[in-house]
């Protein structure tokens, strides 16, 4: 498969890399709730991750690769947002409580502080993070002139009138009239 | 608000009303983008001077806070025009493939059955 | 506090998602579930509805945040009526939608676009923060414009781009507007705003504040200035969606116009009123003129939207408990009358294979019931006694009149008379005439065809239903107006909410 950028370092470092920037953006997502970071960031750098990889080992190849279609794990991310919004109204509080714990003693770690912001925030960053890697994904193969979707996304997305995108229109229609 | 941050969110308008004004769909997908950031800047300007404010953070330390809320609404903001980009510039992308000219003089000359 | 409250966001939103994430295909099953939860979302509404006019506002404080500090929802009588009204025109195009388009070309993500839609459009209506209420109108706007272009053709799809370009200018005059009201009052929610501007008569930034928001629901309702984006990018889409749009969009902007001047600023802002007024007596003129000069019945009835528009816009400058209780009304009429139109324009177009007026006919012969419905509708449209139209334009002229406003009554009755014209056109060209030679019109005895005659006829009864039924509605609209008029009702409602951070 050729990579979009060949350079014999981005392809060995790229695993490393792809790693770091993850482990960061985790660190982002669980710091978030009272220090900078948080579901948005985090999930940004996570699709600056993906851009990476994509970049060293060619886009088709990370199309394969992706264990789940990026849009219905985002579509899953709001959905789990959306229920840990409206879970505190099973126990009759308003919608989008949230309720924190600090745990001290606990081994490895001494203190935890955490919150069931948390759960909303992870749905955040799977939503941003995977909207992220399906626009880099589009925006790079369409412009590179390959197919944009698989054949089995193509149904789902198009339109049932237009002709598909990559396609090139009727000569006639290039000139106005 | 500071009188540059006045000055630099007035001549963001500016670029970005001429730029919406233009006859090319390229134009205007750039000046919505300088507005989109003219209009975050005004916000996140609003929150006003940082000097000798601790950022709107929990940490160690007490003392005056910058307001946190204008930043809260700047990072609402900024989300909404991130995916507005994204979608215009699909948009765009699509109109040009589709009629291959993205000026407005072009795209919309009348055919002949139009009425 | 009353959770549900929040049925009319996550109800649609939730049925969205199910569909994206457990049925991605149309299927028949698919259907019916989102039928059904239409049909869920338009009780709760009504419910809704019952418990706000039956007692004071409903409000919830999100995350059990006291207001100020949080976000609030809050529905009073208008927000119920336009609950109400969102729900009955959702269902009504989503049955349309299936007959119009057989379950195997349904593209399968228009009815989670619509769902999505509808839960932008719900929250604008719920919301007690002038922040929320941008993030509703974005959600709104953004599922609008995805849907728009969704089942665009090739040569269809460059409208859309002054349809984004001028929301997307709307939006970004939003964002400003809520800024300077931050700096100006202090706060975001409605209800201390309104409390903060009555205590600052006369102050500059309030009055620059209330300018801009004027300014830009005056956009997202398409008066008079801005309102070229409407008429060109709405005949894009198919009939069940145009419905949709042309009910509930522009009437989203109407709303928060009504609910900005008539609860949050306090009723000193007599230049805004006058201005608004011109404008709306302009916006129903100049439509109307374009609405003439279209031949096909979406551009025909898209221009009329605007001119509406106008009427309703020109209640609210007249600002009088009145005016603004005629407005609430003529919002209900034309809401439902308005959809049904579009629907009706639906069904003619499944008989001819096309909405061009000069290669249509023979509708009259082929289904009587469609004529009759739809003659029904224009003239409620047009203000003819005594359907539903004629008591909206009737009290809004009678309150214009009372005021002295001769010139702008005059502009509303010949906005009326083109109206009339417009309308013969459509029922001279699909209806009364034969078939022409280059048109086709088949004899449809299918299922779709009878189930789409008979959504019309339901929306029809319907309209007639307000129209003979003044005597019900116009007080409901005039008690919504009286409590939408007096911000106290409202500060008192949600400032009576305990939770986290209260004083």
């Amino acid at each position: 498969m050729k990579a979009v950028v060949d350079s014999f370092l981005l392809r060995a470092l790229i695993g490393l890399v792809f790693l770091l920037v993850n482990i960061v953006s985790i660190y982002l997502l669980l710091r978030g709730h009272n220090l900078p970071g948080g579901g948005f960031i985090g999930g940004l750098m996570t699709g600056m991750s993906f851009l990476l990889l994509g970049l060293a080992r060619g886009w088709t190849e990370l199309q394969r690769e992706l264990p789940v279609p990026p849009l219905r794990l985002a579509t899953f991310g709001v959905a789990l947002a959306a229920v840990s919004g409206a879970a505190p109204m099973l126990v009759g509080q308003p919608f989008l409580t949230q309720w924190q714990f600090h745990l001290t003693n606990v081994p490895l770690f001494r203190e935890i502080h955490l919150g069931t912001p948390l759960i909303f925030d992870f749905g955040v960053f799977l939503l941003v993070s995977c909207i992220t890697v399906k626009l880099i994904i589009v925006l790079a193969r369409s412009t590179a002139g390959l197919p944009a979707f698989t054949p089995g996304e193509v149904p789902y997305y198009s339109s049932t009138l237009e002709d598909p995108i990559e396609h090139e229109p009727p000569a006639e229609e290039s000139h106005g009239n | 608000m500071g009188i540059e941050t006045a000055v630099l969110t007035g001549v963001m308008f500016a670029i970005a009303t001429y730029l919406l004004l233009n006859k090319s769909f390229v134009r205007i997908l750039f000046g919505f983008v300088v507005l989109s950031n003219a209009a975050n800047l005004f916000i996140l300007a609003l929150s006003g001077t940082p000097d000798g404010k601790r950022s709107p953070v929990l940490a160690e330390g007490t003392g005056p806070m910058v307001d946190p809320l204008p930043q809260a609404l700047v990072l609402t903001a900024i989300v909404i025009g991130f995916g507005l980009t994204i979608y215009l510039i699909m948009l765009l992308y699509r109109i040009f493939l589709d009629a291959r000219t993205t000026n407005a003089d072009e795209l919309f000359r009348p055919e002949p059955g139009d009425d | 506090m009353t959770n549900a409250l929040t049925a009319p966001l996550l109800l649609p939103l939730g049925t969205a998602l199910v569909c994206c994430l457990l049925v991605g295909r149309p299927s028949v099953e698919r259907r019916v579930f989102i039928a059904a939860s239409a049909a869920v979302q338009c009780a709760v509404a009504f419910w809704l509805a019952w418990r706000a006019f039956n007692g004071p506002p409903l409000v919830l404080p999100l995350g059990n945040w006291a207001p100020p500090l949080g976000i609030v929802l809050v529905a009073d009588g208008l927000s119920g009526i336009m609950l109400c009204l969102s729900s009955v025109v959702s269902l009504a195009c989503v049955l349309f939608g299936y007959a119009e388009t057989p379950v195997e070309v349904e593209q399968p993500l228009r009815l989670p676009l619509m769902q999505l839609l509808a839960a932008g459009i719900n929250l604008a209506f719920i919301t007690g923060d002038l922040f929320n209420l941008f993030v509703a109108f974005e959600i709104m706007l953004v599922a609008s414009y995805a849907l728009l272009t969704l089942e665009a053709n090739d040569r269809d799809i460059k409208e859309a781009f002054p349809y984004l370009a001028v929301n997307i200018f709307g939006s970004s005059l939003f964002l400003i507007a809520a800024g300077m009201a931050y700096t100006v009052f202090g706060t975001l929610n409605m209800a201390d705003i309104s409390r903060r501007a009555a205590d600052m008569p006369g102050d500059f930034g309030a009055l620059l504040v209330a300018v801009l928001l004027v300014v830009v629901f005056g956009i997202k309702a398409g008066i008079f200035p801005l309102y070229y984006w409407l008429p060109n990018s709405y005949p894009i889409l198919h009939f069940s969606l145009g419905a949709f749009y042309s009910g509930m969009l522009t009437k989203v902007g109407v709303y928060v116009l009504l609910r900005m001047l008539g609860t949050v600023f306090p009723h000193t802002l007599t230049p805004i009123y006058t201005g608004l007024a011109w404008l709306a007596g302009l916006t129903m003129v100049l439509a109307v003129l374009g609405a003439v000069s279209r031949s096909f019945i979406r551009g025909i009835l898209s221009f009329h939207i605007v001119s509406q528009i106008g009427y309703m816009v020109l209640a609210i400058g007249f600002f009088t408990p009145l005016a603004i209780g005629a407005c609430i009304y003529y919002v209900i009429h034309h809401i439902i009358v308005k959809s049904s139109l579009f629907l009706i324009g639906g069904t003619a177009m499944y008989y001819n294979h096309t909405d061009h007026l000069p290669r249509m006919g023979g509708l009259w012969k082929a289904s009587p019931v469609l004529g009759v419905c739809f003659l029904l509708q224009a003239f409620s449209l047009a203000g003819v006694p005594p359907l539903s139209g004629f008591w909206g334009k009737y009290l809004i002229l009678f309150a214009g009149f009372k005021d002295g406003h001769y010139w702008l009554v005059l502009a509303a009755l010949v906005a009326s008379i083109l109206t009339l014209v417009s309308m013969l056109k459509i029922w001279l060209g699909a209806f009364w005439e034969d078939v022409p030679r280059d048109g086709t019109i088949e004899p449809q005895t299918s299922g779709a065809a009878r189930a789409m005659t008979a959504i019309v006829c339901a929306l029809t009864t319907l309209s007639l239903a307000i129209g003979f039924g003044v005597g019900i509605f116009l007080p409901l609209a005039q008690s919504a107006a009286d409590s939408l008029l007096d911000p106290a009702i409202y500060r008192r409602a949600v400032f009576n909410l305990t939770g986290k951070g209260a004083p």
